[in-house]
């Protein structure tokens, strides 16, 4: 497996291990799932004056701002809830471009919540970021999925159905 | 949640900007795209490029259907779930003689129970049915035993066969006689109705096979070609006894469909529009019902079940879960 990770990958990866190992052998969630639907249509109603959806190589950011001369790069979530994984995300994004000689601040926007959370990368949540990268390339690797494990999560997953049927 | 939408009528399809509408004698009808999952087209009805690059990007299929009410073939929309792995999977898994077998015997494991509780049913209801269902359970009996498809696929045949007969039993209707199993065209009112009813079953789940990311193409009981879709076809068969054959005994044993709502014409015998559409009705009534589900936690409608169904199907391809077909409780 090639698959490079990516930054749903980093997302699900504070979650649920085999969601990471599905999304990576692009076994997607059900995309009728009403959650992720309102997702789609958070990100693509929000913030509409900034750039969009900047790709490059194999990462997507939401949204991308000058912030007084500085870059601002941002990730659009519909809670705070899983604000862990949103952060890993971020930061993931942030340590790409550090790599690629761009330094850039990070933000987590929450339309629904009117809120927004500074996210900065600093040496020990870059260490954080290697080892998830290093840990979801193990994943993926894996012949098959990891097992099926109930959680809270569970409840609200695209996957949920594909893993309880 | 997203609904089929059928036209009977005659008229055309087109796209404006990004909604789309039927125009047909009647006037203009508009079709929510968001609400859409695919339409059902039994009129004549012309459409363009345009319109169909729109459908495509929506994801929305096209099923078209012949005068008769047969299937004629969908626009499917370049695939959007696309998973190698889960193709390589698929393929994996018919190429190999006995990992295909297995699962082509699910598919017809699941038919037969399936057809089994609906004749118990009956039988709890007073139907004289006891020699119909002694003989399909020495018939299920040898599902397991079977060395190749062919073999299998014989069986099933027969199955259907003692089963199909114990439709005079159940309807008691002697507008509807059974005699025996015709298509292309159907001969009599209640094969018309079985050709029909499957045909809407095969689309079905051909929509739901779309939302997954399996390959309508590599079936396991019905051979490939690569060219038909044809894992739709086994899939209908675990589902066709507990969905299209109790929407038949509905349509009769109620009286929605009658004698009148046929037509003899130079070809055949012919479902009148006012009966396919009673007909969908029931059928759509059917597929909305919804069932408890007892690992899920929550109920589920049929047409969700024909997903789940999917579902176990690749999770079995991927080595996780062995497969079992869907077999109702009732």
């Amino acid at each position: 497996m090639y698959e490079e990770v990516t930054g749903s990958l980093m997302q699900s990866y504070n979650i649920c291990k085999r969601q990471v190992w599905l999304m990576a052998h692009q076994i997607i969630p059900d995309q009728e799932h009403p959650y992720i639907e309102m997702g789609r249509l958070i990100d693509d109603m929000s913030y509409d004056r900034d750039r969009k959806k900047i790709n490059f190589e194999n990462v997507v950011i939401d949204l991308v701002r000058n912030d007084n001369g500085n870059l601002l790069v941002g990730e659009v979530k519909k809670s705070s809830k899983a604000i862990g994984s949103a952060r890993l995300q971020l930061l993931f994004y942030l340590y790409k471009l550090k790599q690629n000689g761009i330094e850039a601040k990070g933000q987590l926007f929450f339309p629904e919540e009117r809120k927004k959370i500074d996210v900065r990368l600093t040496s020990e949540s870059e260490a954080e970021v290697v080892s998830a990268i290093n840990e979801i390339n193990d994943i993926i690797n894996m012949d098959k999925a990891p097992a099926f494990e109930k959680i809270p999560y569970c409840k609200n997953c695209g996957y949920k159905e594909f893993c309880l049927s | 949640m997203k609904k089929p939408v059928y036209i009977f009528s005659d008229g055309e399809l087109h796209r404006k900007d990004n909604t789309l509408y039927f125009e047909g004698e009647s006037g203009r009808k508009f079709i929510p795209v968001e609400n859409t999952s695919e339409i059902m087209i039994f009129g004549e009805v012309s459409l363009n490029k345009r319109f169909l690059e729109f459908i495509s990007q929506s994801e929305i299929i096209l099923h078209f259907f012949n005068h008769y009410g047969y299937y004629v073939g969908s626009f499917y929309p370049r695939e959007h779930l696309n998973s190698g792995y889960m193709i390589l999977k698929q393929a994996e898994n018919y190429i190999d003689e006995k990992k295909r077998l297995y699962i082509a015997q699910k598919f017809v494991e699941g038919a037969y129970r399936n057809i089994r509780q609906v004749l118990k049913y009956y039988q709890n209801r007073g139907k004289n049915l006891d020699d119909i269902i002694y003989a399909i359970e020495r018939l299920g009996d040898l599902i397991a035993g079977t060395s190749n498809v062919n073999e299998l696929m014989a069986i099933e045949g027969n199955i259907r066969e003692y089963y199909y007969k114990s439709f005079d039993e159940i309807l008691g209707n002697c507008d509807f006689e059974f005699d025996a199993r015709s298509r292309r065209p159907p001969k009599n009112s209640l094969n018309v109705l079985i050709s029909f009813g499957n045909s809407l079953m095969y689309t079905t789940v051909l929509s739901e096979i779309y939302k997954t990311h399996l390959d309508p193409r590599i079936g396991y009981l019905h051979s490939t070609n690569f060219r038909r879709f044809t894992l739709n076809l086994d899939v209908s068969e675990i589902f066709k006894p507990i969905i299209v054959d109790r929407v038949i005994f509905t349509v009769v044993g109620k009286n929605i469909i009658k004698k009148d709502d046929f037509d003899e014409d130079a070809e055949g015998l012919l479902l009148k529009d006012k009966g396919k559409m009673a007909f969908i009705e029931e059928y759509e009534n059917k597929l909305k019902t919804t069932i408890n589900h007892r690992s899920l936690g929550n109920s589920v409608s049929y047409r969700r079940l024909i997903r789940l169904e999917l579902y176990k199907l690749e999770k079995h391809l991927m080595g996780e879960e062995e497969y079992n077909p869907f077999v109702a409780q009732w």
